[in-house]
């Protein structure tokens, strides 16, 4: 009996090492497969290879306002262009994205929300990555507030930045308006994670400090859930995440000097009515990676190529066809 | 009798009688109070999930559109995962017991280990995800595969399978081994075919318990990184992998773009705790079936 349980321990055990064995067989294989893809073009002819089956893995990191435009496109691409790549997206944040772009190795795409930096741009020389940036759509910074906010529906851009700055006596809605209530406003916006933060601190705030009591915080979701269900409160973040959640927020229309704008796909573009809170969203990509692994070449084309069908859905506005056109050619020529 | 006074002592039986009632209620809430909200939970999670729940969602690939969205791969990497947690830790706490109960002399090098594994046990889960991450991803350059979260995930449950393996063969009585030594068995023999043939129901029911543990974990993935989408399914342990409790994750923080995401959220916690209930109730009946009473 007592030896009847130690086969049985005996049987479990080799059942589990032969398990793992065998995974660490499928995984050799899938190692090496990787590593050809990257190591050359030596097991297939460069040009041959961007119009047949490609695989490996093409891997994106960044910007949380750009995450929901890049997985569909990586989702697209899968189905329809090339089913044994396998893109992975995430969203740690522009300047967290940045992070694991910059290393030995690194992520191939950076999604960012705001233009590279120049420190960043240098540890991209000294690891010797060259680096191309590429714009993929327009998105509108939104102001939202909650749905039974009836006084602050109308701003105008000052307005708005006095909210946040530090400088500044705006604490209560009546600080604003005499006749809006006399209660705190509680003001959020995403951490500085987030090029969304950054494109408010430089561009909005003109870097003029922003009031320690503004909540920060990592992800989009919980700023919409704060707004949600503060009367007093008023966020910032991309147009993508209002559009989904327009059932439970309502965006700031904003008056520039030509009466209150709102935001909208057909308002957020470059030279349009709402264009002073309009901004270009990026993905970085790793040039050296695009001319090792044929698969980041190919998406990196794919993304370009098909970028403006998938903008809209998605809560972006597209970008002019030149632009597109300009960087197919040079993604081509790699 | 004068000593007795008669009313002044109902006064008091009759207080102590209300304070024995009141206690049993406060108690009895205590204990409800956890109840109350498990039945919330599952109630709240199977209205919004259950609907969601098809073959296609069980078989499916991930994606960014609700209605096609499928946990196979949250499933698969779960799979993987396991695969590698359960015999390293199995080989790594069965040993660690073997040896504190059955070599080690006692002293202070004993004590020392032995805090320390307890002291271990409570390390948070976050921190061994800072560990993996340092030492799995970036100085062994295993990438964020399989292989890296899963022998993170081994550290963190260690503690707990090396505690209930000594526990098991704490409790096998001397006598069975004496009586192994007096037939001349050596200690190796003495362990190979006594001790770990009793123990083992008590020490599967706790590895299967801390197995259940490193399922639902999600903190030291989150360290190590887990793609918010990864479609295609691993195929093994060198593969980057998605589980189960950080696509509930995933899908939890996304609900704020497409609100269906709630739902399929939900519909992977049924998965997820079915899994887990499957898994305890092994565990209980390996305990009941197997673990003889000396």
């Amino acid at each position: 009996m007592k030896f009847n349980k130690f086969l049985l321990f005996m049987i479990m055990a080799a059942f589990a090492v032969v398990l793992a064995a065998c995974g660490t067989d499928a995984d050799e294989k899938d190692g090496d497969k990787t590593n050809t893809s990257s190591s050359g073009e030596t097991t297939a002819p460069a040009e041959d290879a961007e119009v047949k089956d490609l695989e490996g893995s093409v891997v994106i990191d960044g910007s949380g306002t750009v995450y929901p435009l890049m997985a569909r496109l990586a989702e697209e691409y899968m189905i329809s262009e090339q089913e044994n790549v396998s893109v992975e997206v995430s969203r740690a944040g522009t300047s967290a994205g940045f992070k694991k772009f910059l290393v030995e190795n690194g992520t191939d795409f950076n999604d960012a929300s705001r233009n590279i930096k120049d420190e960043e741009a240098a540890a991209a020389k000294d690891l010797g990555i060259e680096v191309k940036e590429l714009k993929v759509a327009l998105d509108g910074l939104t102001f939202v507030i909650n749905k039974d906010n009836d006084w602050a529906t109308e701003m105008t851009p000052e307005e708005l930045i006095s909210i946040f700055l530090a400088d500044s006596t705006v604490e209560k809605w009546s600080d604003i308006n005499p006749e809006w209530p006399d209660e705190k406003i509680n003001a959020m916006g995403p951490n500085e994670n987030h090029g969304t933060y950054e494109f408010f601190y430089e561009k909005i705030l003109d870097k003029q400090d922003m009031d320690s009591t503004v909540n920060l915080q990592q992800e989009y979701s919980t700023l919409v859930n704060l707004v949600s269900e503060d009367k007093n409160g008023i966020a910032f973040f991309g147009f993508g995440y209002y559009v989904n959640n327009q059932d439970k927020l309502q965006a700031v229309s904003v008056d520039f000097g030509n009466g209150p704008v709102a935001p909208a796909l057909d308002t957020i573009s470059e030279d349009g009515a709402y264009a002073d809170f309009t901004r270009p969203v990026f993905t970085y990509l790793n040039v050296n990676h695009a001319k090792e692994k044929p698969q980041v070449k190919d998406f990196a084309i794919y993304v370009m190529n098909n970028i403006n069908k998938f903008a809209g859905e998605t809560g972006f506005a597209p970008i002019p066809e030149s632009e597109v056109q300009e960087n197919v050619s040079f993604l081509e020529g790699l | 009798m004068k000593h007795l006074d008669e009313n002044q002592h109902m006064r008091r039986t009759k207080f102590r009688l209300v304070l024995n009632n009141i206690s049993k209620i406060i108690f009895m809430l205590a204990a409800f109070f956890g109840l109350f909200f498990l039945a919330v939970l599952l109630g709240k999670v199977f209205t919004d999930g259950i609907g969601s729940i098809n073959m296609n969602f069980l078989t499916g690939k991930l994606s960014t559109q609700p209605e096609r969205a499928g946990i196979m791969g949250a499933i698969l990497g779960t799979f993987w995962l396991m695969l590698v947690v359960a015999p390293v830790t199995m080989f790594l706490g069965v040993g660690t017991a073997i040896y504190l109960e059955m070599y080690a002399k006692k002293g202070r090098v004993l004590d020392f280990i032995q805090t320390n594994i307890s002291n271990l046990a409570g390390v948070p889960s976050i921190v061994y995800g800072i560990l993996g991450m340092t030492v799995f991803v970036r100085a062994m350059n295993l990438g964020n595969v399989v292989l890296a979260g899963g022998l993170a995930m081994s550290l963190l449950i260690l503690p707990i399978v090396i505690v209930a393996s000594q526990e098991a063969i704490r409790s096998i009585p001397f006598f069975l081994s004496e009586a192994a030594y007096g037939l001349g068995a050596t200690k190796w023999q003495t362990i190979q075919r006594v001790i770990l043939p009793a123990a083992l129901p008590g020490i599967l029911t706790g590895a299967i318990l801390a197995l259940s543990r490193a399922i639902g974990e999600t903190a030291p993935l989150v360290v190590i990184g887990i793609p918010a989408l990864l479609i295609p399914f691993p195929g093994g342990i060198m593969d980057r992998f998605t589980v189960l409790p950080m696509q509930i994750y995933y899908w939890t923080l996304d609900a704020s773009l497409v609100a269906e995401y709630a739902n399929l959220a939900a519909a992977t916690i049924i998965v997820l705790l079915v899994a887990l209930f499957i898994l305890n109730s092994t565990a209980i009946i390996i305990r009941n079936k197997f673990q003889r009473v000396f």
